[in-house]
């Protein structure tokens, strides 16, 4: 062996592999639930949400612009003002995303609403 | 008069409302400017900054990023007026758009270069075109004016005799007498050429022609080095004129002119000339 030369006295071999592992699940459609809060700073403003749920789901769900500190907008399932008007649930809404989000949030909800009606009627 | 049409750039690079602030930015850093017209079916929607930008996060949409609330101005906006609304709304571009469409950009810098122009250095008074600027816009707004026009009286004679290192500082003097009685929501004054000053007022034309007397006699009774004797004539015109264009003014401030003149020849300090062009 001339001087410079390198030699290795175990040979070894090189292999790569590679894992995959798939996960499956249907996406959703509308992929928003019911409520979807959306943060003055986030990665997809007001005009952006509506045109994904116009393109998605057109016709269910109304965005609404806001005047807030943290959120600009909030989108909202239309079939849920028939339940509960906007101006009862909204506050309701932000108060609950105001205490967990930031600016730059994007925030998913979904709702129960349950209405309870007791009558009375005579005999 | 000097508009924003003669100095804006016309060649101006636009964003979609539907490409991201990360492309608008991209955009603004290649071509090096600090803003760009948001443009949506040839229609001017608003403006996105590299203020906006910096607020905003890179994946948003120029429409969710940009301002809507647009300050333009017309081509033929002067350059005063753009220079107010510049320091009014605190901005450094202004748009101009007619109709919606976007013509141009001028910068804050751009503004005040050329105002620089109409800027007389020697005596820190506005040039003539000011004088045209200022009357236009009060007859615009039916206010009723009057120009006192200063002439020097034989002012050739000064630089003649003593040089024009002294009758620069004649000049200069005659401008700080003329500040001095200037009320800046009342008058407005300029040097018009040479040995030439005058005052556009909205003062009641009653009082003018004693304004134009103060004036005259306070350059008259400056303790003017080495004995000079500097006095001026000046002529007055009142007018609640219904003027309609820039070659109508002309012609008002030409009587003025004209009214110095006739003072001299009079050999009265102030002559006044009544205009009304109903």
């Amino acid at each position: 062996m001339s001087t410079g030369e390198m030699s290795f006295s175990r040979p070894f071999e090189i292999g790569r592999k590679a894992e995959i592992s798939i996960r499956l699940s249907e996406f959703e459609i509308p992929p928003i639930q019911d409520v979807l809060v959306v943060g003055k700073k986030a990665p997809i403003g007001p005009e952006a949400v509506k045109r994904m749920v116009d393109a998605l789901s057109p016709e269910q769900y109304v965005v609404i612009r806001l005047e807030h500190d943290v959120f600009e907008a909030a989108v909202l399932k239309k079939s849920l003002l028939k339940f509960i008007p906007q101006d009862k649930l909204l506050p309701i809404i932000l108060k609950e995303c105001s205490a967990i989000a930031t600016e730059d949030s994007v925030i998913k909800a979904q709702l129960n609403i349950v209405v309870q009606v007791n009558k009375v009627v005579d005999l | 008069m000097t508009t924003v049409e003669n100095i804006m750039n016309r060649r101006i690079i636009t964003a979609s409302p539907f490409d991201s602030v990360r492309k608008a930015a991209e955009m603004m850093n290649e071509f090096k400017v600090g803003c760009l017209p948001v443009i949506e079916s040839g229609q001017l929607v608003g403006i996105i900054t590299s203020r906006d930008i910096r607020c905003s996060h890179p994946n948003r949409l120029v429409i969710d990023a940009m301002s809507k609330d647009l300050i333009t101005v017309t081509p033929s906006c002067s350059i005063w007026d753009a220079a107010e609304i510049v320091e009014r709304y605190k901005i450094e571009r202004l748009v101009v758009a007619e109709d919606g469409k976007l013509l141009g950009i001028v910068t804050k810098l751009e503004l005040y270069h050329e105002l620089g122009k109409h800027f007389d250095t020697l005596t820190g008074l506005n040039k003539a075109e000011y004088l045209y600027y200022i009357t236009g816009k009060l007859i615009r707004n039916n206010i009723a004016l009057s120009i006192v026009f200063i002439d020097l009286d034989g002012f050739g004679e000064v630089d003649k005799k003593y040089g024009h290192i002294i009758g620069d500082e004649v000049l200069y003097r005659v401008a700080n007498i003329i500040k001095a009685h200037v009320d800046e929501k009342l008058d407005y004054p300029c040097r018009y050429a040479g040995d030439e000053f005058a005052v556009v007022t909205v003062r009641p034309a009653s009082t003018v022609k004693e304004y134009a007397l103060k004036i005259v006699n306070a350059i008259a009774s400056y303790n003017w080095d080495g004995g000079m004797k500097i006095t001026a004539s000046a002529g007055v015109v009142n007018c609640q004129p219904a003027i309609k264009s820039d070659c109508d003014i002309r012609e008002f401030v030409n009587i003025a002119s004209l009214a110095s003149t006739k003072a001299k020849k009079k050999g009265v300090p102030v002559f006044t000339v009544f205009c009304n062009k109903e």
